[in-house]
């Protein structure tokens, strides 16, 4: 019975999920009559072409963006909430996201100096390929260190702390930078702060898709480490699991996916933490082996709606995809939680 | 005609805007006579408190002295006196200082008022529906503060030194002939001025810091008569409170929200009356306007507009200048066709990159493309920037061409008083035809 249920309701979401996907890219500031979106998408062709590069060039890309980025951040998430048995954890727990701050603010506030800026730029380095480098590095740096820490702790609870310790310490670093630069400077920073999808297209795109494609593989591979782990760890030891070896995967697995995420699409809050407790009500499950897929799908879902509603139907200009995660997220998690009642799997 | 006004506007780019640098001080409002000379002159003052020192001192020598520095004193003023009656009073009567007055046609962000001895000027801020002022008295050195102005900061005329926080405001001092008064400065990295950067190199200037970063105790120390800052007059001033408080006067220098490029040049009469310089500041800025207006018809007689698209998107988001903007005022004038010309508002619209997307696909120029230098770099930003049409008919200019060697563009500085030579660049490049013989001087083409 709890099966049929399940399934009818994960079909539901993928038929929810390629409605969502359609009305993401049919939906825009310039109107294009759906007959023309669909003929463009299938038989890319359309006699219109100012139609076509819209449609191929702006919405496709913006589209994929959000799956991939909905996708990675909410099983991220999950991961990091199984891992430390905490509902608050979200993948940018462990400062993976502030790394990424950190590498974009070196490019972009440079030592405080427009000077600064023009020397890198005349060594021949510029465009947003040298941007989501500085943030892969960063992000990839904390991580290091968040690695090298876990193998000489023990305790979990430890972890979590010392990895908000690392962050917090990152993100520091970011202040002190903002705050001795130059105002232009600091607006581009802040702007990439806001988070967006629509900066994503061509050989990124791929890029981000691989990345994340290993992030979720290495983390369909851990769900048997993970529905251990729920367990406690002493539980998950007696079961024959190795610890800390499920830790460094894990953390890897959330590293590559809020990491690079994080790196081309700027940081975006929520999806991580909310999508996870949807999740769960929606399915009254903790077996990580539906909840992953089920959390890509929903994580999915909620980024679409969020970046259709994020272009203010109707309008002209575009709101920051992280303020539209928060405000259109929190409301639902509320909901859910209070038709619930409670709290469960952890 | 159209030969004519190229030929005036390259030779306002050559030496325009640095003429009047080595010209001598206006004199008619630079000294001053007081109706009352005993009650207020600090000679006065000096001569009482020569006179009390005496009462309490037998010393011959002190009497003696007294009598130097009173005859020294009377043959100085004397013939000053009379002098400055001759060449400022044009047919007064009274001992009252004659200022040659700033007439403003274009700004909107300040008013002077002219007084006997002192000028009244007002810094407005008409956002929101509203108008609120900021009031500064304007004192001739040597006279008395007027009553009746409370609130208003009070600031010595002429000023003698200058802390300033942008290029906007070196070119404003450039342009009145005062640059080398300027002693601080927000940031040294955003000068192209040549003169400011050789008195940078000889150790004149000290950098002040910007914004959150104000050394308050070093500007103190430095005693300026004035520090003009980029703020919006309706920003919160709580942060320059130490410094007025210290008596450094703090003056918001809000150009950048006129609508029209010449509103935005005419705030050099403002620097224009901080130091006595109206009557050389009204002449250049005639110019500046002449040769703007004639080239202003030219460009909206034009018989073709072709369509221009202005910034670079960041992140998914476009933002283009306002239909009220001083930049739209240019690209009008220009004889451009700008789609977003009849929108409200002076600032920049935040638009979204599907929704110009339409326009650049198909527009015929790209311009203000921010800091790129080939179109190499446009594509290394986003590929998708190849599709555009100017980028496949070599129509991108940027307003990049007097980058200096720190980055610093002076687009934004002596540009910022040179709108003519801007709006001649862009003729040039929009209409050829209309103005051959122009070489750009703010724009460069992107290959």
């Amino acid at each position: 019975m709890q099966g049929t249920i399940r399934k009818s309701r994960l079909l539901g979401l993928v038929l929810l999920l390629l409605l969502a996907f359609l009305l993401d890219i049919a939906m825009g500031p310039v109107k294009i009559p759906l007959r023309d979106v669909l003929r463009i998408l299938f038989s890319f062709r359309s006699g219109n072409s100012t139609w076509q590069f819209i449609v191929e060039q702006i919405r496709v890309p913006k589209a994929c963006t959000a799956v991939l980025a909905g996708c990675g951040l909410s099983v991220g998430g999950l991961q990091m909430q199984t891992l430390f048995r905490n509902p608050l954890a979200d993948a940018s727990i462990l400062g993976i996201t502030a790394g990424a701050s950190l590498g974009v603010a070196t490019v972009m506030l440079a030592g405080g100096g427009m000077a600064t800026l023009y020397a890198i730029k005349e060594m021949g380095f510029s465009g947003s390929w040298f941007v989501t480098g500085a943030a892969c590095l960063g992000a990839a740096a904390v991580m290091l260190v968040v690695l090298i820490l876990s193998r000489r702790i023990s305790n979990n609870v430890m972890m979590l702390i010392i990895g908000i310790m690392i962050g917090t310490i990152t993100l520091s670093i970011v202040s002190i930078w903002q705050y001795f630069s130059e105002p232009e400077l600091v607006k581009d920073f802040l702007l990439w702060n806001f988070g967006s999808l629509g900066g994503v297209s061509g050989g990124q795109l791929f890029i981000l898709g691989v990345v994340v494609f290993i992030g979720l593989t290495l983390a369909f591979l851990s769900s048997k480490m993970l529905d251990a782990l729920l367990l406690g760890e002493n539980y998950a030891r007696s079961m024959g699991l190795t610890v800390q070896r499920a830790r460094v995967i894990i953390i890897c697995s959330t590293s590559l996916l809020a990491g690079g995420i994080t790196a081309f699409c700027g940081p975006i809050g929520f999806i991580g933490i909310a999508v996870p407790h949807m999740t769960r009500l929606l399915f009254r499950t903790s077996s990580h082996r539906i909840l992953i897929p089920a959390c890509c799908l929903t994580g999915t879902l909620l980024m679409l709606l969020c970046d259709v509603i994020s272009q203010l139907p109707g309008s002209q200009t575009v709101l920051p995809i992280n303020i539209i995660t928060a405000l259109v997220g929190a409301p639902v998690v509320i909901y859910l939680l209070l038709r619930n009642k409670n709290i469960r799997a952890y | 005609m159209t030969r004519n006004t190229s030929d005036h506007c390259s030779g306002q780019a050559g030496t325009g805007r640095y003429a009047g640098r080595h010209e001598p001080e206006d004199l008619p409002g630079s000294t001053i006579l007081t109706t009352d000379f005993r009650a207020k002159s600090p000679a006065w003052r000096l001569i009482k408190s020569y006179t009390y020192m005496i009462r309490n001192s037998r010393n011959i020598h002190f009497l003696i002295f007294f009598f130097a520095v009173v005859s020294f004193l009377a043959a100085c003023r004397q013939p000053v006196s009379k002098g400055d009656t001759a060449a400022g009073d044009k047919g007064n009567t009274t001992d009252a200082p004659v200022f040659t007055k700033a007439v403003l046609k274009y700004a909107h962000g300040f008013l002077i008022d002219y007084h006997d001895h002192y000028k009244l000027l007002s810094v407005l801020n008409h956002a929101g529906g509203k108008t609120d002022t900021m009031k500064f008295v304007l004192v001739q050195e040597g006279t008395p503060v007027p009553e009746g102005y409370p609130g208003a900061q009070v600031i010595r005329i002429p000023v003698k030194s200058l802390v300033v926080m942008s290029s906007m405001h070196v070119a404003v001092a450039d342009f009145a002939g005062v640059a080398d008064r300027i002693t601080g400065l927000g940031n040294f990295s955003f000068i192209n001025s040549p003169l400011v950067r050789a008195a940078i190199k000889e150790g004149k200037v000290q950098q002040v810091g910007l914004d959150g970063n104000i050394n308050n105790e070093l500007i103190i120390t430095m005693h300026p008569g004035i520090l003009m800052t980029m703020s919006n007059p309706d920003a919160s001033f709580g942060k320059y409170k130490t410094l007025m408080d210290a008596g450094v006067p703090v003056l918001p220098n809000a150009e950048w929200l006129e609508n029209t490029p010449l509103g935005r040049a005419e705030w050099v009469k403002l620097m224009a009356a901080l130091v006595n310089r109206e009557g050389l500041v009204n002449k250049k800025f005639d110019s500046v306007e002449r040769v703007y207006n004639e080239l202003a018809q030219l460009g909206t007689k034009a018989t073709t507009r072709p369509h221009v698209i202005i910034g670079m998107p960041f992140k998914g988001t476009w933002y283009l200048p306002a239909g009220e903007s001083y930049q739209a005022k240019f690209l009008n004038d220009a004889g451009a066709g700008y789609q977003w010309a009849d929108t409200k508002g002076i600032g920049s619209l935040a638009l979204n990159f599907e929704a110009v997307a339409p326009e650049a696909l198909k527009a015929d120029y790209w311009m203000n493309l921010a800091q790129v230098d080939t179109k190499k770099e446009i594509v290394g930003k986003d590929p998708r920037y190849a599709g555009f049409k100017p980028f496949q008919t070599n129509g991108i200019y940027n307003n990049t061409k007097r980058v200096n060697d720190l980055g610093s563009n002076d687009y934004w500085e002596s540009g910022a008083v040179s709108p003519d030579v801007i709006l001649a660049d862009l003729i040039h490049i929009l209409h050829p035809e209309l103005l051959p013989n122009h070489t750009l001087v703010y724009y460069k083409q992107l290959k």
